[in-house]
């Protein structure tokens, strides 16, 4: 049995809900081990800023009891996971928002909770208004980086440390990290899991969503927190199919779009490795029996600068109340965008939504003829520590590459791990899909993943 | 920092009544002129007569 041959605390979602619901599991066991795994090596990784032990352990007697008592309440009941600082956890401070306390759940937060899952706390991102605490470390080699801005999120998932996590991605925050940590990672379309309760970075940039060491991982945490919220005033009323639906094994029929020339424009500041390895991918999903096609995009090269503008603009917005504080004592990521934001002018903001109108069109033209884009999920693989000075991602938010894009346009973009760089540190694949068909990419990612089974390899920590 | 570029920034922090904190003009230069140099190369392209458009829909169908 599976359960006999890893960790409990490297157990899959899917692995574990099934051993619960079988009853070959206690959640109590599960959360417990995950918690011994965190006191063994989070002083190594950082991932954590607020554990909350004793209430999960609550929470995960409380799931035996009532699925002792015949009730389970599906996947998620009896799963511990960890959000990232930004959403809002009742209980637990919320420190991007310099609050003490925790002001009530998010709602993707609610929906977990009311879907069974054990909440073990909250976890580091950059950006933090305190910026002294220790940056998390990658679990495949802890001197680099996890990339951003789920900094925890990516530490965490990688390292046994909780089962999936909930991020946000304005820029690549969920991708980026995935990619970085070997895990997969969906942000779903804009409009398709709530905002509300989730500190904002940007309004119209901002989606939250999961982080898992798996694709099927994806599908049931998906399953629990997408859907209409009026609490969110950009939440889409579409109704929401079974994520689990996309978990067959193939691609045939499916047409894979490859933007090469964009691909090209951004190779110079692209590791060959990373540009192999996502080749060999896209070479799969046609060997699997999926059609690959050139694409054109033309604005894609500014759909970057674009989303980094609407970004910083946003953000100014959103943060002007306590800007004086921000530029005392805040963290330099912070800082900078406030700088950044007030050079920006409203015909530059103007600007940058038309071409994400122009842009958006474009991609509407692609997807008559696709189901979904691939590409690269990054530049390299991740930096060491020491070479990553404190404002130095906010410069791929401003070099045409592989994440705004699809923050600006709102497509459902998946990570998926696609192999390993020399020194054994993960790459990933990009798959992106039309508006609100993330079942599409899902499928694509889970087929990929199926048969090259890169999660099977664990890092070494 | 070139200076129109630190003249302007330093005018808008003003406006909102701010202070940049010490050094950082310094230190986020690069990114700041980076920045600059993006916003020139936004205005470069021709949109012809694209409008603003909705912000954003999330009900996008695509169409």
């Amino acid at each position: 049995m599976a359960v006999e041959e890893k960790p409990l605390y490297y157990l899959s979602i899917h692995e574990a809900q099934q051993l619960i619901k079988d009853r070959k599991l206690s959640p109590l066991e599960l959360t417990r081990s995950v918690l011994d795994r965190i006191a063994a090596v989070d002083n190594k990784l950082h991932a954590y800023i607020n554990l909350m032990a004793d209430s999960a352990m609550a929470e995960a007697r409380a799931a035996e009891a009532e699925i002792t008592r015949g009730k389970w309440r599906g996947p998620m009941h009896g799963i511990p996971i960890a959000v990232k600082d930004q959403l809002d956890v009742d209980g637990a401070p919320a420190r991007i928002r310099q609050f003490t306390q925790g002001v009530g759940d998010a709602t993707a937060v609610r929906k977990l909770r009311e879907a069974g899952a054990v909440m073990l706390g909250k976890l580091h991102m950059s950006s933090l208004p305190d910026a002294d605490l220790p940056l998390p470390r990658n679990p495949w080699n802890t001197d680099h980086i996890t990339g951003g801005s789920s900094t925890g999120s990516g530490a965490a998932v990688a390292g046994g440390l909780c089962l999936g996590s909930l991020g946000e991605d304005t820029a690549g925050s969920i991708r980026n990290p995935s990619a970085f940590c070997g895990l997969a990672g969906i942000k779903a379309t804009y409009g398709r899991v709530s905002r509300h309760g989730l500190a904002p970075l940007s309004w119209s940039l901002d989606h939250c969503g999961p982080m898992a060491r798996v694709v099927e991982d994806l599908a049931h945490l998906l399953n629990a927190i997408a859907g209409h919220d009026p609490k969110d005033p950009t939440s889409s009323s579409i109704s929401q199919p079974d994520y689990t639906s996309a978990l067959h094994k193939d691609v045939k029929g499916m047409v894979v779009g490859v933007p090469r020339d964009y691909i090209e424009e951004c190779a110079p500041r692209t590791a060959p490795i990373v540009l192999k390895r996502v080749g060999e991918a896209i070479d799969e999903l046609k060997s699997l029996g999926a059609r690959v096609e050139e694409v054109k995009v033309p604005t894609l090269h500014l759909a970057t600068i674009a989303n980094a503008v609407i970004y910083y603009n946003e953000f100014w917005a959103a943060h002007r109340s306590a800007a004086a504080a921000v530029l005392k004592t805040g963290a330099p990521q912070r800082r900078a965008r406030i700088y950044l934001g007030l050079l920006t002018g409203s015909a530059d903001y103007i600007q940058a939504q038309r071409i994400r109108s122009r842009c958006r069109a474009e991609l509407a033209q692609v997807f008559t003829r696709v189901d979904c884009l691939a590409l690269p999920n990054q530049a390299g693989p991740a930096p060491l520590v020491k070479d990553v000075g404190p404002i130095d991602t906010l410069f791929k938010h401003v070099v045409p590459e592989y994440h705004g894009p699809f923050n600006l346009t709102g497509l459902p973009t998946l990570s998926v791990p696609c192999g390993f760089s020399e020194n054994q540190l993960p790459i990933a694949l990009q798959l992106v899909g039309k508006p609100f068909d993330e079942i599409s990419v899902l499928r694509a990612g889970y087929t990929y993943q199926q048969h090259m089974k890169w999660y099977e390899r664990r890092p070494p920590i | 920092m070139n200076k129109l570029i630190e003249d302007n920034l330093t005018a808008v922090l003003k406006r909102e009544g701010l202070e940049a904190k010490a050094a950082d003009l310094e230190q986020f230069s690069e990114i700041i002129e980076l920045y600059m140099e993006n916003l020139r190369q936004l205005h470069s392209v021709n949109l012809g007569a694209e409008e603003l458009g909705p912000v954003f829909r999330p009900e996008w169908s695509g169409k």
